[in-house]
């Protein structure tokens, strides 16, 4: 099992960091990383993630200068694209995809894009290597869980981590970390849906210690770092500092 | 619960709309589309919400004619749909009112609700103590500041306001944060979005609940003069009063106008002026014409009207303004400013300034050789005094 996912938000600190960052992350056993294209209306983000955002767009981190930075990187994890929908729009699919093709980007998690709102765009990048992260909710029915799993299927156990795993929100709200996110309620979510799927499954949203990411391992999922990595990179931290801690010494 | 929506989620030739929304809202907002056609199946509902907009709103609201405004500007006649007159004055608590009741109904104790100008969060604030629900309302500091008068209605009706600091701190920052907000309360609140924007199912559901003023309208016309007008106008901020008025008036043949923010100047951050100087994008949930960079990030405006102050056109309006079925226009802040001038000297009526923005284009409309027009006047300008104070230099 893959006992972490980290995510880092592109251009901050900096974009010139970025490829350092990853080769770190990397050379720590990191198999897969979250990579945030900061957005200008992230409405999905808590107040660390809208920082983190706004610093990057601040300091020139566009989409496209983003996707530049990481052409031809291969001392990098594999990479999820984390973004909401209307950047990638503008640019277009097929832009898209030439940007893509040299970076180590696996898939996409477009966070305002369920199944069905633009299928056209979204199989055209699924079928060039790009599927987007199911996400399931704590509002997301077992039924709808299902119909969520059966749009965007695992590709198959030969796949990458990257493109198979589907994403647990563990509590409601937004993106931060939350005081003492209860996790029993996520993890009897998880055992329902490991009735219903066999793929790897990540749970986040509010995990800020070693002890949360333990208990989300307890449960046979890999646990998402975000927001709490996200503010202590921002503090002055290194990569390694603020993960080594967290890996549970099992990597 | 519901597993699939059963309306029409798109609008017009482009396919505009739609629910781009995190998952954590999906089976919430299709949760509330079904909550939503069964009330409207409902006789017993129905017959609520008409008695509510009767005894506590004050419909019909009066169209009044204008006659000495018609003379100064060149009309044969000018009549004015009075949402001004509204309880709260203004438009919005057609529709905060009407999904305040369809709340309790899906049994939600907690409301929450944006606002850019103050009028769609005093009239959720006051549907809310009137049904005895708990509300929250999110408003940006600039437009805190500028529509002071109604941070203090809201705050009398018992409503928490949270301020929201981000960005230019105005309605599209309002907007962010009250749907954050509701992904973490989505359980018990219902989130009632002020227009007609936002995933499937809000713009469907405002608009039904606005169409009242362009059925009363359109009846009252007939009535009153025995003739439909020429032109049928209203200002658009994300669009409800537009198409509250508008939509009834499709199947006649008379020119339908909107009227968006032109602000400051034509440049990208100095208007909220959609129609021309937006591309196709999706903010808040919906795909419609947006005011973007060419990074997609969405750009900064500009209006001297909070309520107007908004980088999209909501979908269904941009759609018909696509398809040819109205007309689009825009006013200046200093156009606005003339045409509020005018209604007061002319009719003793104190526009708010987004209202203001139709009277603007009422010139124009006239030199095209327009005699007979209706204008929706969607709010009271009480809120607006501290602005056409200092600017008007009264
Ligand atoms: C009086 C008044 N008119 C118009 C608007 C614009 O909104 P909409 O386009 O949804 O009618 C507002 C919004 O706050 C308003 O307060």
């Amino acid at each position: 099992m893959n006992p972490l996912l980290p995510f880092l938000m592109a251009g901050d600190p900096s974009l010139e960091a970025l490829p350092a960052q990853l080769s770190e992350a990397r050379s720590l056993g990191i198999e897969a990383l979250e990579l945030g294209l900061p957005h200008s209306d992230p409405i999905a983000d808590g107040p660390v993630l809208q920082a983190a955002a706004h610093r990057a767009i601040g300091r020139g981190a566009t989409p496209v200068r983003v996707l530049q930075t990481l052409a031809g990187l291969t001392d990098s994890p594999d990479l999820i694209l984390f973004t909401y929908l209307n950047p990638l729009l503008q640019i277009g699919a097929e832009r898209l995809k030439t940007l893509l093709a040299p970076t180590p980007v696996k898939a996409l998690l477009v966070v305002d894009l369920p199944f069905g709102e633009e299928p056209a765009f979204e199989a055209d990048l699924r079928t060039a290597g790009y599927p987007m992260v199911p996400l399931l909710a704590p509002t997301t029915t077992l039924s709808r869980a299902r119909q969520v799993l059966a749009e965007r299927p695992d590709p198959g156990p030969a796949a990458p981590f990257a493109q198979r795993f589907a994403y647990v929100v563990a509590r409601l709200g937004v993106t931060g970390a939350g005081q003492d996110t209860d996790l029993a309620p996520v993890s009897e979510r998880v055992s329902h849906l490991r009735n219903i799927s066999s793929r790897p499954l990540a749970v986040g949203f509010g995990l800020a210690d070693a002890a949360s990411l333990a208990a989300v391992r307890t449960m046979g999922a890999t646990p998402v770092i975000g927001s709490a990595l996200v503010r202590e990179l921002a503090g002055g931290e290194s990569l390694s500092g603020c993960l080594i801690p967290l890996m549970d010494g099992d990597l | 619960m519901a597993d699939a929506f059963t309306l029409p989620t798109r609008f017009g030739a482009e396919s505009l709309g739609g629910c781009y929304a995190p998952e954590t809202l999906m089976q919430p907002l299709l949760d509330l589309e079904a909550a939503f056609r069964s009330a409207l199946a409902d006789p017993a509902f129905q017959a609520e919400l008409k008695a509510e907009l009767r005894h506590f709103v004050g419909r019909p609201t009066p169209l009044t004619v204008a006659p000495r405004l018609a003379a100064e500007l060149g009309f044969k006649a000018l009549y004015l749909k009075r949402e001004d007159l509204t309880h709260t004055g203004a438009h919005k608590i057609n529709n905060a009112l009407a999904q305040a009741l369809l709340a309790r109904r899906m049994g939600k104790t907690e409301i929450i609700a944006e606002t850019g100008a103050g009028q769609h969060g005093v009239a959720t604030a006051a549907a809310c103590a009137r049904l005895g629900l708990a509300c929250t309302v999110y408003m940006g500091v600039t437009d805190m500041a500028r529509q002071a008068p109604n941070v203090a209605r809201m705050r009398l009706f018992g409503t928490k306001v949270v301020p929201v600091e981000a960005g230019q701190g105005t309605l599209k920052e309002a907007v962010n944060e009250a749907l954050r907000g509701w992904a973490g309360r989505c359980d018990q609140a219902h989130y009632i979005l002020g227009s007609a924007l936002g995933p499937h199912p809000f713009p469907t559901l405002v608009r039904t609940f606005q169409t009242v003023i362009g059925e009363e309208a359109r009846a009252q016309a007939l009535e009153q003069a025995g003739a439909l007008p020429e032109a049928v106008i209203a200002c658009a901020g994300g669009g409800s009063n537009g198409l509250g008025l508008l939509v009834p008036f499709l199947g006649d043949g008379l020119r339908r106008l909107a009227v968006e923010a032109g602000g400051h100047g034509r440049a990208l951050g100095e208007h909220a002026a959609r129609l021309d100087g937006g591309r196709m994008g999706v903010l808040h949930g919906c795909k419609t014409l947006l005011l973007q960079d060419e990074h997609g990030h969405t750009a900064e405006t500009a209006s001297i009207s909070a309520g107007l102050d908004y980088p999209a056109l909501g979908p269904e309006l941009a759609a018909l303004a696509m398809d040819g079925l109205v007309e689009v226009r825009r006013a200046s802040d200093e156009e606005a400013l003339a045409g509020a001038r005018l209604l007061c000297e002319r009719e003793g009526i104190l526009p708010a300034l987004e209202s203001s923005h139709a009277l603007a284009a009422l010139p124009a409309l006239a030199a095209e050789g327009v005699a007979t027009v209706l204008l929706g006047l969607s709010g009271r300008g009480d809120k607006d005094l501290s602005t056409y104070q200092s600017r008007l230099e009264i």
